[in-house]
């Protein structure tokens, strides 16, 4: 079964819902099992991006390694290499030229890792776990921007041990995510900040959040131009807030809906809200997907407000999301989230990375 | 012309558009759903809006095409899937989904400021309700509505932080502390729920208080000035009332301080939390300022256990001690990621520190949440409070002794003086994990 270009996937997904249970939860979609997968939970994905040819993938986990695999066209995955850090992965990204990945740890440092030559070194420090890492390349400057708990964002040249710049967050850096020219970062105590990127990087505005409490992932999105226009946030009470930067009516553009929570058919007892561990855009359609610590995905088009998909419920939270450069593929991480605390952590559950074939499932719907 | 059912009931799809009545006096169910734009039946319906998150799922008005092999349990399809707009204007009358329409009530005009006051008490206590039953993540800052600051008493742990603090203590064989850490923690949280919840007349008037005083940009801003004695009028609970709290953290107190805590304990620092180290828990953050009072425990304020205080990581003394303490003032420590030697290196330090680190863009004194004030200011305008940050023990009377010695308060009896100095090691658990993990 070819993983790109074919709607496959899920006709064939279908089927075996009726006919055979299988006692195992850990693959109710069916979808393609990264081989090698981390031996802890996984806390970021990325894919390589399209000046690459091919599709690379890789995670960043709790057991200190960030992996790379080969995707093939059919759907195979071959482990390719593996980096270590002296603590947990939060956040990796690639370089856009596809030759380099840099990763953020807990051990305070991010590290810039050669693909080619597979060696790692260390481009960042901080005074605290680096959260969040993002490659920026703007028409007159590259670099990398770590976000951190230390409360700082600060911006890199890979080849200088100090940083370019260094901008102060009022608390602790939650998530980030850039797209040029615009970088969101949401932090602790439901902060919001939006940057822009021209020339240098520079605080852009300062955003009341739509949400009630802790934000857990951000997402910007882009307007049919191709230019960044707003954000996706999602908060540990199973609630998206879709913001745009400068919405003609704010009060009807900007909207909040609410995500994987156990249904509500029994309106009188209290329903179950999950965090929303992850979002992501797809790159061609503009859909998002949404994964929680409830175990499910869903597809959702912002612009129609409306569901596309859910997922069946995995047996453990869905920690990290991602889209390959051109939307085809959709790999979701299957890893324990900590939602739950230290007692639901088993340290023996294996932790899983699937794809799917996003194509056709992340068609917008069409507005009449 | 009929008196339209739906909208009786808080869900009509057309809004204004409506043909029927919306008769006004109806208690205002919830905004009614904005005119709908899907036609078809295609999935994902507006369910509409239930901006009060009551048990109630609104039904979709369409029914979703099940895709193949997906099904969520019952109608969870669409029901978990509700749109609601938050708009920023929550003023605005016209029935766009605003999830805080709640609290624009077109009709109440007249009644002003008193009426909204009404709904966001209710919507509090609502969301503590849920809050409470949901198995969401509960080490979470909270804000009944957006313009509105973090309601004191919660504040951020992100599972990350958590995540790390657990595998520290296992590197180091500590896991014990971790869990007592993390019981006390969600102790404290169920307790603000429970008094939020609960809301009598003490916690209602300090609630609102703290709300009346949001000027514009909350959050991040939160430190300065007249924002800053607003954020700590919400710290205190029935504690301390306002302003008094933290700003006696930050400055007045700190010549007490520095006599005292020469072995490097850091009273007022457990509040604020902490300093540049670690994610830390709750006490870190607060730009909604007086964590500290947040845990419940006026005595949060309370110094670190002094035996963990010197173990201190970075920088030793001055980290989070007074780091934290300092930035009690500054109320939002970004200066805290440099360790201070001693409080009062503090106002001179993170002056100078302050720049530098933030290199050049943004001026740390024009960024415009300020925290960066520059902790002189800052200490302005705190010393406005007079209170002292410890009591000496002559000075309580035998029940808010015992309240101090107890292992927890007691709702309704929580006393409103700081704690006194004697009793100080007994409260901060904060620090104390944290410095056992750095």
């Amino acid at each position: 079964m070819s993983l790109f270009g074919s709607t496959s996937g899920f006709g064939t997904g279908g089927t075996s819902m009726f006919g055979s249970t299988t006692a195992d939860n850990h693959n109710p979609m069916k979808d393609i099992e990264v081989t090698s997968p981390p031996d802890d939970s996984i806390s970021c994905l990325a894919f390589s991006p399209h000046t690459l040819p091919g599709n690379f993938l890789i995670a960043g986990s709790w057991a200190n390694d960030v992996r790379c695999w080969e995707v093939q066209d059919n759907g195979q995955t071959i482990p390719k290499a593996q980096q270590m850090h002296t603590g947990p992965v939060l956040d990796a990204c690639w370089s856009d030229d596809g030759s380099k990945v840099f990763t953020a740890s807990c051990d305070k440092t991010a590290k810039m890792w050669d693909l080619n030559s597979n060696q790692a070194i260390q481009i960042a420090q901080h005074d605290a776990p680096v959260k969040t890492i993002h490659w920026i390349k703007a028409p007159n400057y590259s670099c990398v921007m770590t976000g951190s708990w230390d409360k700082t964002l600060k911006f890199w040249d890979t080849r200088s041990p100090t940083p370019m710049m260094t901008l102060q967050l009022p608390e602790r850096c939650y998530c980030a995510d850039v797209v040029h020219p615009m970088a969101a970062v949401a932090t602790a105590e439901r902060g919001l900040i939006v940057y822009q990127l021209e020339n240098q990087p520079s605080e852009f505005r300062r955003i009341d959040s739509p949400l009630k409490h802790q934000h857990r992932c951000v997402a910007i999105f882009k307007d049919k131009v191709n230019k960044p226009t707003g954000f996706a946030l999602g908060s540990i009470e199973g609630r998206v807030a879709i913001h745009y930067i400068n919405p003609p009516n704010p009060a009807k553009d900007n909207f909040t809906f609410k995500c994987h929570r156990s249904n509500g058919t029994n309106t009188s007892a209290p329903q179950d809200i999950y965090a929303v561990n992850g979002i992501a855009f797809h790159p061609v359609h503009g859909t998002l997907a949404t994964v929680g610590s409830d175990g499910r995905f869903s597809f959702w088009d912002k612009d129609a407000r409306t569901k596309l998909k859910t997922s069946e419920q995995l047996d453990q939270p869905i920690s990290a999301c991602c889209f390959n450069h051109n939307g085809n593929i959709f790999a979701y991480a299957s890893s324990y989230d900590w939602s739950k605390g230290h007692e639901f952590y088993n340290p023996q559950k294996k932790n899983y990375i699937f794809l799917r074939n996003a194509a056709e499932e992340l068609k917008p719907r069409n507005k009449k | 012309m009929g008196v339209c059912q739906f909208f009786l009931r808080g869900y009509c799809r057309f809004g204004e558009r409506c043909w029927n009545e919306h008769p006004r006096g109806a208690g205002r169910p919830g905004g009614p759903a904005p005119p709908s734009q899907v036609t078809s039946g295609r999935g994902g319906g507006w369910g509409s809006s239930n901006q009060r998150y009551s048990s109630v799922i609104q039904p979709s008005t369409f029914k979703s095409d099940t895709w193949g092999g997906s099904r969520d349990h019952g109608r969870g399809f669409f029901g978990s899937s509700d749109f609601g707009s938050s708009g920023g204007g929550s003023r605005n009358a016209d029935f766009s989904q605003n999830r805080f329409s709640a609290l624009a009530n077109s009709q109440s005009v007249a009644d002003g400021s008193k009426d909204e006051e009404e709904r966001l008490l209710e919507c509090v206590v609502k969301d503590m309700e849920i809050w409470e039953s949901s198995g969401q993540w509960i080490f979470s800052s909270y804000s009944p509505m957006k313009e509105k600051l973090n309601v004191s008493g919660f504040s951020d742990v992100s599972p990350e932080e958590l995540r790390l603090e657990y595998y520290d203590s296992r590197a180091k064989n500590m896991i014990g502390n971790y869990i007592d850490a993390v019981q006390q923690l969600a102790a404290q949280w169920k307790n603000r729920l429970l008094q939020l919840k609960a809301l009598n007349s003490s916690t209602k008037a300090a609630l609102l208080s703290a709300f009346k005083n949001t000027g514009t940009q909350p959050s991040p801003a939160f430190g300065l000035g007249g924002q800053q004695t607003s954020s700590f009028g919400l710290s205190s609970f029935p504690v301390n009332s306002s302003s008094t709290s933290a700003s006696s953290f930050s400055f007045k107190a700190s010549s007490s301080l520095i006599n005292s805590s020469s072995s490097g304990t850091s009273p007022a620092a457990g509040v604020s939390s902490s300093a540049g180290s670690a994610p830390a828990f709750g006490a870190t953050s607060s730009p909604s300022a007086p964590q500290p009072a947040g845990f419940g425990s006026p005595a949060a304020p309370s110094a670190a256990s002094f035996s963990f205080k010197t173990a201190a990581t970075a920088g030793g003394f001055g980290t989070s001690g007074f780091s934290g303490f300092g930035s009690a003032a500054a109320v939002n420590s970004s200066s805290t990621t440099t360790p201070l030697p001693a409080f009062g290196a503090f106002n001179a330090a993170t002056a100078t520190s302050a720049s530098p680190s933030s290199g050049a863009l943004f001026g740390q004194t024009a960024s415009a949440s300020g925290h960066h004030v520059t902790s002189a200011s800052a200490a302005v305008t705190n010393t406005t409070a007079s209170e002292k940050l410890f009591t000496p023990k002559s000075e309580l009377s035998a029940e808010e002794w015992q309240q101090f010695e107890a292992k927890e308060f007691t709702i309704g009896k929580i006393p409103l003086k700081p704690p006194p100095l004697e009793l100080l090691n007994a409260y901060d658990l904060l620090s104390l994990f944290r410095n056992n993990m750095f």
